[in-house]
């Protein structure tokens, strides 16, 4: 056991890599390859099994490649991400919604620090929900993954600028969370959730003759989709209500003009302006107008004087 | 009100002196070993013979029973009435009802994935009723686990309480004026939480960058290597203990492949 | 210490300057006092002393500013923030939540500086005796009262033995309990010979503690001086201040003729309880 974690020394996209192929090989084997085990009764063990360590495992890599490099000012936005996760869900149950609505947080990374960072968040999310409020969400933290994998995507593609792009990444997002939480749900959770109406569904669809893993799906995608716009929905509402400053702080969010199309530089408008506040000290001359350096036009260039900021 | 969400219950047992990565390779271990064999018995004997006593010598039997029966019974109510009555796969039919068909094989799923799921939550329970959540993240960054990711959990588990505790404010405010949260039907339900969780929502995000100031002036991130104010005790027999238990795991696969438990 | 050389700054997002041709310097083992309205500048001020503009805000500046021969904007946050330590208005955010305890609260900054176990615990220790708050050490951080956890704040600012203090209206969101607390813990922090720099909007505390006020308005500098000199300016409500309780009640008298003429108005307690005593005596003129 090593005090100096190896992600720190490997550049990050090589476990973030590593993890996401691990899950997708994950998948695949349970899912397209269908193992022998998963037709008899009881032979789900290995099935489980494989889904919980490679998920865990693809998570895993992918939190600690996410992280390692992460600015402060995004490392500290993941405990808030989380917790509004976790209460809005909690909300959720207690209101007794047919919905999730635990990854409004996941999509709010994703889309103001990345696909990275989204992802970290939203395997955090349920890694810290299981161990203190539902032990059984924990399993789930893959699915978080590609929510806030996707939402970062999303956001760099230019999806989220306008209401009824982003309305519809949201319902992508949500087909692709019903594929991947399918196996978890099936073999790992036998169909059953803790939701009564979402057990029905499942039981609907088996009782037409889905197998357990297809009804699984099949439930996930009556309520992911819907679920998942609704959370898109809100992250961006959320976001075009908060100053434009606080989304100007994170240099994913500013490179890839997430919340509008890009526009004239600020600082080149400020620097236009001569500033004539009222100047109650006669004895001060007043500076010159704060001129606008070279680079000001660009808009990724945002804080190009300032040295760069913490790395 | 607590200020951290934790099931912890204080006590000086030799569980609780475990370190808790100990504890964590435990959880690891028995849940591989559940899901690793196709037997009924089994799960249920990894439970009674090894979490039940843990449970018990920690001090902590009746909460530990209560905690997993509150996660358990509904699971394995709906899993019952799920497999019992929908199982997809062929099987020998018990009972006839309507539509539906009790299977035998149907029931030995639900049993076997509904005792699994007992002893991987009953293991996290175990952990976390006799392990404080500073403890087991000290623990756990003494390990290795990267700083920034030990402060995500940590603060998380710190901030909830008080982002429920305004979220309860809110939603009892409404409610003392009238409005009935859960009633109507889902839409309606949908429009009266929205606008209840943005203020909750915006007030935190604002937060947000003088909590990064906060913690910048404090040298988080930096690329030194933090030294441990705290320093939770482990020892050489703990740290073969760990990896013996991850090997009988393993081992308990292998055996099982090899059809010593059928 | 930190020397402020005609800068001028404006947010990445603002429409003008905030700051205009500001020059001021804080001298090493002296409490300055920054005053001003709200909206005068005198944060952005504070958090540019701190080295958090312009590194974490960004922004566009003319004009120097330095933390002894280091110029904060070449100069990387990290190297700032062992020199400068920052305390800020919310005692909520500052917790960082990475601890349990307020011990462990504390010592998170000396951690992180990789500073030797035995080293942290004296240090750990010291800090809390001085600022009184050894009974909270086992305590959760999130349980303290607000002005608890401003003190535990500054606390976990000097146990990294910064060479400035910068606080941003420390009381500001405090009831007057707590006010009361960190105005005690900054007499204990004033006591060490520490360089400060006290951000306000009161100038009760400043009156009280500070060897030299600098008053901000729109952005600029507009006088520097002694606290005596200074709060009882006839220029205050110009610039948006006010007055203390003592100034005012002081001005009152004198214009009824009920204080001494040639004492000047007072801005302290002590001085107004010598003028009145002295006027009650007799002694108008």
């Amino acid at each position: 056991m090593t005090n100096t974690p190896a992600a720190r020394r490997l550049p990050p996209w090589l476990p973030i890599t590593a993890g996401s192929a691990v899950i997708a090989a994950t998948y695949l084997y349970l899912v397209l390859w269908r193992p022998e085990s998963l037709v008899g009764g009881a032979g789900v063990g290995p099935a489980a099994l494989i889904a919980l360590a490679g998920y865990l495992v693809g998570s895993a890599l992918i939190i600690a490649g996410a992280m390692s490099r992460m600015p402060t000012s995004t490392v500290t936005l993941l405990p808030i991400a989380i917790a509004i996760n976790i209460v809005a869900g909690q909300i959720n149950n207690m209101v007794g919604l047919p919905l999730y609505l635990d990854s409004i947080g996941t999509v709010l990374v994703g889309l103001l620090a990345g696909p990275a960072a989204g992802a970290a968040t939203g395997a955090l999310s349920n890694v810290i929900w299981g161990i203190s409020i539902s032990p059984a969400s924990l399993p789930f933290s893959t699915t978080q993954v590609a929510i806030g994998l996707l939402a970062g995507l999303f956001a760099r593609w230019g999806w989220t600028r306008r209401v009824v792009t982003g309305v519809a990444a949201g319902l992508a997002t949500g087909v692709v969370a019903a594929f991947v939480s399918g196996p978890i749900s099936a073999f790992v959770f036998g169909g059953a959730n803790a939701s009564a109406g979402r057990s029905l569904i499942v039981a609907v669809f088996q009782a037409m003759g889905f197998d357990t893993l297809g009804a699984s799906i099949g439930q996930g995608l009556t309520v992911d989709p819907v679920d998942k716009a609704i959370s898109f929905l809100v992250a961006i509402v959320i976001l075009r209500a908060l100053p434009a400053r606080f989304s100007q702080r994170f240099p994913f969010a500013r490179a890839h003009a997430v919340f509008r199309p890009r526009a004239a530089s600020v600082l080149a408008r400020s620097g236009a302006e001569a500033p004539a506040p009222a100047d109650p000290a006669p004895a001060d001359p007043g500076p010159p107008p704060a001129g606008a350096p070279p680079g000001a036009a660009d808009p990724d260039a945002g804080d190009g004087t300032t040295g760069g900021g913490h790395r | 009100m607590s200020t951290t969400l934790q099931f912890y219950r204080a006590g000086d047992s030799w569980v609780h002196r475990l370190n808790p990565v100990t504890k964590l390779a435990f959880v690891a271990a028995v849940t591989i070993a559940a899901f690793g064999v196709e037997r009924l018995w089994w799960p249920a004997a990894l439970f009674l013979l090894l979490e039940v006593p843990g449970a018990v010598i920690a001090g902590v039997a009746g909460r530990f029973v209560r905690m997993v029966l509150g996660f358990f019974a509904p699971f394995l109510v709906i899993l019952f009435l799920l497999q019992g009555l929908t199982y997809p796969e062929p099987g020998t039919v018990l009972l006839h009802l309507g539509p539906l068909e009790v299977k035998t094989e149907g029931l030995v799923f639900a049993g076997t994935t509904a005792l699994r799921l007992l002893v991987m939550v009953a293991a996290f329970v175990l952990l976390l009723l006799t392990t404080h959540p500073g403890t087991l993240m000290s623990a756990m960054q003494q390990a290795g686990l990267p700083p920034k990711i030990a402060y995500v959990v940590s603060a998380t588990l710190q901030i909830i309480p008080s982002f429920q505790a305004r979220a309860n404010a809110i939603m009892q405010a409404q409610q003392a004026r009238g409005l009935e949260v859960r009633a109507g039907g889902a839409a309606a339900r949908v429009r009266r939480l929205l606008p209840l969780m943005g203020p909750l929502l915006l007030g935190a995000l604002t937060d947000v960058e003088n909590r990064s100031i906060a913690m910048e002036s404090r040298a988080f991130g930096r690329p030194v290597r933090p030294t441990a104010y705290t320093v939770v005790p482990d020892s050489a027999a703990q740290r073969a203990a760990r990896w013996a238990m991850l090997a009988l795991a393993v081992l308990v696969i292998v055996l099982n492949t090899l059809g010593v438990f059928s | 210490m930190i020397r402020f050389r005609d800068f001028t700054y404006a947010y990445p997002t603002g429409e003008a300057p905030v700051l205009h041709g500001v020059d001021l310097e804080v001298r090493p083992g002296r409490f300055h006092g920054l005053v001003g309205a709200s909206g005068s500048g005198k944060s952005t001020l504070a958090m540019a002393a701190a080295g958090f503009i312009p590194h974490a805000q960004g922004g566009e500046s003319t004009g120097e500013v330095t933390v002894g021969d280091l110029v904060v904007a070449d100069t990387p946050l990290p190297d700032l923030v062992t020199r400068v330590g920052l305390v800020q208005q919310d005692p909520f955010d500052q917790i960082s939540g990475a601890r349990f305890t307020v011990r462990e609260e504390i010592a998170f900054g000396c951690e992180n500086l990789g500073v030797e176990r035995g080293e942290m615990v004296r240090r750990v220790d010291e800090v809390m005796e001085r600022l009184r708050i050894a009974p909270l050490a086992d305590r959760s951080p999130y349980e303290l009262s607000g002005g608890q956890q401003q003190v535990v704040a500054v606390a976990s600012m000097l146990v990294m033995r910064p060479e400035v203090l910068v606080l941003d209206e420390p009381t500001s969101q405090l009831d007057p309990a707590g006010s009361r607390m960190v105005v005690e813990a900054l007499a204990a922090v004033r006591a060490t010979g520490m360089t400060v720099l006290l951000v306000e909007h009161g100038l009760e505390l400043l009156a009280e503690h500070a060897d030299e006020l600098h008053v901000i308005a729109d952005g600029r500098i507009v006088a520097e001086g002694p606290p005596a000199d200074i709060l009882t300016d006839p220029r205050l409500d110009a610039w948006g201040i006010g007055r203390t309780r003592f100034t005012a009640a002081a001005a009152e008298a004198r214009r009824d003729g009920l204080w001494p003429r040639s004492r000047p108005l007072p801005a302290t307690l002590d001085g107004a309880a010598a003028g009145f005593r002295a006027a009650a005596n007799g002694e108008l003129e």
